[in-house]
């Protein structure tokens, strides 16, 4: 009898299947928007961050750490209710989109200035003793040390992002979270639905997170 | 060429650098010696910016080297050899050689890479070309440093004791190098230790000490009827091996 | 829009957010400690020789670092009844909390534990102790130290994790922004209340890290 309600419920979650690859593409979508404008926004906040202007280093770390020190969730709201109040309405995607770009773009930034100061000082002196100007020494000899350095933290932090994209859920967009939460209220075994879509984030973020180890390791 | 002029330097109430005066003309080799702390590196380091001085004055070629301005224009005419190498990891040692001729003095990348090859030849690394820092020797890396110096021709060559870092085995094979360059006539300044290459290139030797300089005089002179007492105490301690 | 803000409003439910506040310390206080039991045993069974030990707590931690704590969250909210579980949203909240975060924590002490020199090891070894003794009495005591930090570090994330609570009624901090934005209509002044003060438990935080930080400069006693 179980058995018989458990094959109900899977087959009728089976007939959901287009709502959950919706969801699993919003969540592809949002993640790799993130990581892309993220990683490009984070890596010029981390060049500001690590600079030796200490007034530019500071208002940096002031805007990042208001990012870094509260949650996800209030961020995506203030993205979706705030923002119309200065008379920009978006739609919960780019809401999300934005919230989302802007989290890693503050958490990466702080890899990235990490990064560029562990550079050790002698290759700035050498690339600045043979004339090169500052930005060319960023460019042609930090930043490739400095990228080498930090790519497994970018990549774990990659797959926070991932995970983070999950709360887009609370502002009705559908996600593959929210695919789980619309699916439950038709199909009422919350274990079952929601292995689903903890097996579909696994099989997103594991794969990540196993190269973020192995790169760790090298 | 290179004039220091009542330069002085405090690191805090540390008086580093004290009322020095030094003339290195043009083909010179002057070779600076001290013991540790007496201020040698600071000194040479001013010459090329790296480290700012608070009173005094130090041209190169007239020009002053505390001008912010100038800087990136004189250190393109000064060449500067890093006790540590200070060679680029991700990038070859041809590469690490064209890397400032390319930006700085925008040679194209084909100009830039044949007189890479054959200022590479010229220090005994022609094979080196292709292969990465970590894959050479430290006497092999400190050549390809200096090669990456002279790539950009410059007027002078700095040199801060650039064999201080290496095994002993390793130290002719870049003292070769700094004489035949000496013997071409590049002016060169040379903070180090090694006395048998002052001997044999130095047209002057300088004896640093506490940030005084002390005695500056050929080397004949220098070694053996030195005039002060501190530099006879100095020439003791280091000649005797 | 900042220079609008309506500071009486704000004044007003000062009250009701500081009860938010301290409610949502309360449950992220209680989520630690639960935390730190399960990571303790997690990593205990990691660490054993015995593979049917290890698996089941490498799996764990592997799972819960590749999934979402919302998802984890609706997975014991939606699933727990269907065991004929009941349990106040709270309790299912705290559980949640805990075992996301016991995954960080078992990481963390193992972290730890493997960043004491082999050599310890082998001394303790050579004078004849146990595996348990110089675990306890040489490993342990010494791994504390470094664990420290990244606790601190995984207490921060804990803290702004709560938050999705509110997404299943329980009403800390973030429901009570919410609900005091939507009731007046004020989503400004709501958030910005919810921001303000989750960035003082955020600086509070990083202060007792500073400070741990120069106190563990002191040698000796670990």
């Amino acid at each position: 009898m179980a058995m018989d309600m458990f094959l109900d419920q899977l087959h009728g979650m089976a007939q959901y299947y287009p709502v959950v690859l919706k969801g699993v593409g919003v969540t592809l979508a949002l993640s790799f928007i993130g990581i892309a404008a993220g990683t490009v926004a984070g890596f010029v906040l981390g060049i500001g961050r690590a600079s030796s202007s200490r007034a530019l280093s500071f208002l940096v770390g002031a805007y990042t750490d208001i990012f870094r020190g509260t949650p996800v969730l209030v961020q995506v709201f203030v993205v979706f209710f705030v923002l119309p109040e200065a008379g920009i309405e978006l739609d919960s995607f780019t809401a999300g989109a934005i919230a989302l770009s802007n989290l890693a773009a503050c958490f990466i930034s702080e890899i990235v200035a990490a990064g560029i100061r562990a550079v050790p000082a002698g290759q700035l002196e050498a690339a600045a003793s043979s004339g090169l100007s500052r930005f060319q020494q960023l460019r042609l000899v930090v930043l490739p040390q400095a990228t080498r350095m930090i790519v497994p933290s970018l990549v774990g932090q990659y797959v926070l992002l991932v995970k983070d994209s999950s709360v887009v859920s609370a502002i009705g967009l559908l996600d593959l979270t929210r695919s789980g939460w619309v699916i439950v209220q038709s199909v009422p075994n919350g274990l079952l639905v929601f292995s689903a879509v903890g097996l579909g984030y696994f099989l997103i973020c594991y794969p990540l997170l196993y190269w973020s180890r192995r790169l760790e390791k090298t | 060429m290179i004039k220091f002029s009542d330069v002085n330097k405090w690191y805090g109430t540390h008086h580093v650098l004290q009322n020095i005066n030094l003339e290195v003309a043009k083909g010179e080799v002057v070779v600076v010696c001290g013991p540790s702390g007496s201020g040698k590196s600071t000194l040479i380091r001013c010459v090329n910016g790296l480290e700012k001085f608070q009173a005094g004055m130090l041209t190169v070629e007239g020009m002053p080297v505390a001008s912010e301005a100038n800087l990136r224009k004189l250190r393109m005419e000064l060449g500067f050899v890093f006790q540590q190498f200070n060679l680029y990891p991700h990038k070859t040692a041809l590469e690490n050689v064209t890397l400032a001729p390319i930006h700085v003095r925008k040679l194209s990348a084909k100009e830039a890479a044949s007189r890479g090859r054959e200022i590479l030849a010229k220090v005994g690394l022609a094979d080196k070309c292709d292969a990465y820092p970590q894959q050479l020797s430290g006497g092999q890396q400190q050549r390809v440093a200096i090669a990456r110096s002279l790539c950009m021709q410059p007027k002078v060559m700095l040199f801060d004791e650039p064999t201080s870092a290496l095994d002993p085995e390793m130290i002719n094979e870049v003292l070769d190098v700094m004489v035949a360059l000496a013997k071409d006539g590049m002016t060169m300044i040379v903070v180090t230790h090694e006395m048998g290459f002052a001997r044999k290139v130095a047209d002057r030797v300088a004896f640093i000490d506490k940030g005084v300089m002390v005695e500056v005089a050929k080397p004949e002179a220098f070694f053996t009827a030195p005039a002060n007492e501190r530099t006879r105490e100095f020439l003791g301690k280091i000649l005797h091996h | 829009m900042l220079s609008n803000l309506n500071f009486r409003v704000i004044a007003e439910t000062l009250p009701d957010f500081w009860g938010g506040l301290v409610f949502t310390l309360s449950i992220s206080l209680a989520a630690f400690a639960g935390a730190l039991a399960i990571g303790v045993v997690a990593c205990a069974m990691s660490l054993q020789s015995s593979r049917v030990v290890r698996a089941p707590a490498v799996a764990y931690v592997d799972v819960v670092r590749a999934t979402p704590l919302l998802a984890q969250l609706y997975f014991l909210y939606f699933g727990l009844p269907n065991f004929g579980v009941l349990m106040p949203e709270i309790m299912i909240g705290i559980v949640a909390l805990s075992i996301n975060s016991g995954a960080y924590v078992s990481e963390i002490i193992r972290s730890g534990i493997h960043s004491i020199p082999r050599g310890q090891m082998e001394a303790s070894a050579s004078s004849g102790m146990s595996y348990w003794q110089q675990m306890r009495l040489i490993i342990l005591p010494q791994a504390l130290r470094p664990m420290v930090s990244p606790l601190i570090g995984q207490a921060i994330v804990l803290v702004k994790d709560s938050s999705l609570l509110s997404l299943i009624s329980v009403l800390e901090l973030t429901r009570v922004g919410q609900t005091l934005a939507n009731d007046r209509f004020m989503p400004v002044e709501g958030l910005a209340s919810t921001a303000a003060c989750y960035l003082l438990i955020y600086y509070g935080l990083k202060l007792a890290a500073a400070a741990w930080v120069r106190l563990a400069q002191r040698p000796g006693r670990c």
